[in-house]
């Protein structure tokens, strides 16, 4: 390991001059243990931290009945998020045991026959995708369309934002943006669309924060989450609840 | 011709550079590393394009496994100054004596303490068998990260040590969720999870608990209760493959204690996903 090397250069040698030593220590084994403990706490570090998913619980900027009505069937649009099933209604799972999630959509209010059902045909069929080249899919590219105007004044916005015009403060060009981007948001001029979304009980997590994602992607700021009413069971097949909870928003606090 | 001498080197490399530098890097990491929160269950949570971090200080957290039993923990105040200062502005005629003495009075373990006793006391309010915790157990469920145990289980589960308690939740994951629901419903065990089962006539455990909690921080802890306010302070932990019908649950009885707002815990992706 540490070992002392007498440097013989040969030669005379003056005598009484005391011997030069050199002293090698051998680090290695140093630098193995300090590479492990290196590795140990890389792994057992958490460096990225979860991100989080801000939501309010009816939203902050909620949506009452009357709004409901005045926003008209065109804006309303209801999302409904479901797993794939069977024939006989129960949930597939794939091979790896997950549920594979299906989203249905309709806009404005439910048509139904005289005997009150609901025509099947205007439940339409979605899916969950990424964009792909910047080109919007699936059900992003529904709300994308429907929320068209907002969104392209809002980038119009976040190009100011980028550029600081609002403001050479970083912190008073964020402030800026964003309550200029919020007042865009509730524009009433620009129609802006109002989602509810709606879980079955079997409909996952992920679907659930995915539908609440697709919001914020689409710079949509009106959605609530609420329950599913009869004539919805009734289109995805699922068992009707006896107590009708048609209308009525998620049970909420106040 | 002479012969041409090949010298011969010694072939050791000389390692202290090697040695200073990894030297430096565990420094490094051994300075930054937070260390993962040991969870009772592993979850998966889905992910978002939201680019906002999780808070480590000033939160509750909500951890739901995918058979839908609930856990809490309580994160106080990381930095230790945080109190003084406070104190310094409420006061500035404190002196610095007397502000030593503040210093570190919001962190974690404090306001478990607090917590605990709190809700305790609540639950006791209305409970048939009252629970009585002695000052240690208190002191040992303050140190507990996270944790479910319904409170009729608290004084069983304190009892165990430390290896115990992991292997109480590591048992129970292992179980199927049929064999999960048998095991909750014999009272001989230590029951795992927080009773959540919205019931309009009483309060639940976990209502009991969040209410503690936002009792406590706004009487003692500002910080808390802020953050508790503008809902950064609830974070909802969740596997992507819960059913949404035991993350209803959830949801509405945050509503129910008028916590309407709060985050919920998601990785990050891109939009291109």
């Amino acid at each position: 390991m540490a070992q002392i090397e007498q440097s013989d250069k040969g030669g005379k040698k003056k005598k009484g001059a005391q011997k030069k030593m050199a002293i090698h220590v051998d680090f290695t084994p140093m630098v193995d243990m300090n590479m492990l403990l290196i590795t140990f706490f890389m792994l057992c570090t958490t460096m990225l931290k979860s991100q989080t998913l801000k939501i309010a619980l009816p939203t902050n900027e909620k949506v009452t009945n009357e709004q409901k009505n005045q926003a008209g069937e065109s804006q309303a649009m209801t999302l409904l998020l479901d797993v794939k099933r069977d024939a006989n209604g129960q949930p597939v799972k794939d091979s790896f045991g997950n549920h594979t999630t299906v989203i249905y959509y309709y806009e404005g209010a439910l048509k139904t026959d005289d005997n009150g059902n609901p025509y099947p045909e205007q439940l339409r069929k979605e899916e969950f995708l990424g964009n792909e080249n910047n080109v919007q899919r699936g059900i992003r590219k529904i709300l994308h369309d429907k929320n068209r105007k907002i969104i392209d004044e809002v980038n119009k916005l976040k190009d100011k934002w980028r550029n600081k015009e609002f403001s050479a403060n970083e912190e008073e060009n964020q402030r800026l943006y964003e309550e200029a981007a919020s007042k865009v948001r509730n524009d009433a001029d620009l129609k802006f669309p109002i989602v509810m979304i709606k879980a079955t009980p079997e409909a996952t997590w992920e679907s659930v924060i995915g539908a609440l994602d697709e919001m914020s992607i689409n710079e949509i700021s009106h959605y609530q989450l609420e329950n599913l009413n009869n004539q919805e069971r009734k289109m995805l097949g699922l068992p009707i609840e006896e107590e009708p909870a048609a209308g009525e928003p998620a049970p909420s606090g106040n | 011709m002479g012969k041409v001498k090949i010298k011969r080197k010694s072939t050791l490399i000389d390692m202290t550079a090697m040695s200073d530098v990894t030297v430096l890097l565990l420094t490094f990491f051994m300075l930054t590393s937070t260390f993962l929160q040991k969870e009772p269950t592993q979850v998966e949570t889905p992910s978002s394009v939201q680019e906002q971090k999780v808070s480590t200080s000033n939160v509750v957290n909500v951890l739901v496994s995918p058979t839908g039993e609930v856990f809490l923990s309580v994160a106080g105040e990381v930095d230790p100054d945080a109190s003084a200062n406070y104190a310094k502005e409420q006061d500035p005629t404190l002196t610095a004596a007397e502000l030593r003495k503040e210093k570190g009075k919001w962190a974690s373990d404090s306001v478990r303490r607090e917590v605990i006793l709190q809700a305790v006391a609540d639950y006791n309010e209305t409970a048939k068998n009252p629970v009585q915790l002695t000052t240690d157990e208190v002191a040992a469920l303050a140190k507990i990260g996270t944790f479910g145990v319904p409170f009729a289980d608290l004084k069983k589960y304190l009892e165990l040590n430390d290896t115990q308690r992991d292997k109480v939740y590591t048992d129970f994951f292992k179980l199927s969720p049929e064999e999960r629901e048998a095991y909750n419903k014999n009272r001989e065990n230590v029951r795992v999870g927080i009773p959540i089962d919205l019931d309009h006539n009483k309060r639940n455990e976990f209502q009991i608990w969040m209410r503690a909690i936002k009792k406590v921080a706004q009487s003692k802890y500002p910080n808390l209760n802020e953050a508790l306010t503008k809902g950064e302070g609830i974070a909802v932990k969740a596997d992507r493959r819960t059913d949404f019908e035991k993350m209803h649950v959830v949801l509405d009885n945050l509503q129910t204690l008028r916590m309407t707002r709060f985050t919920l815990m998601t990785a990050l992706k891109s939009q291109e996903q």
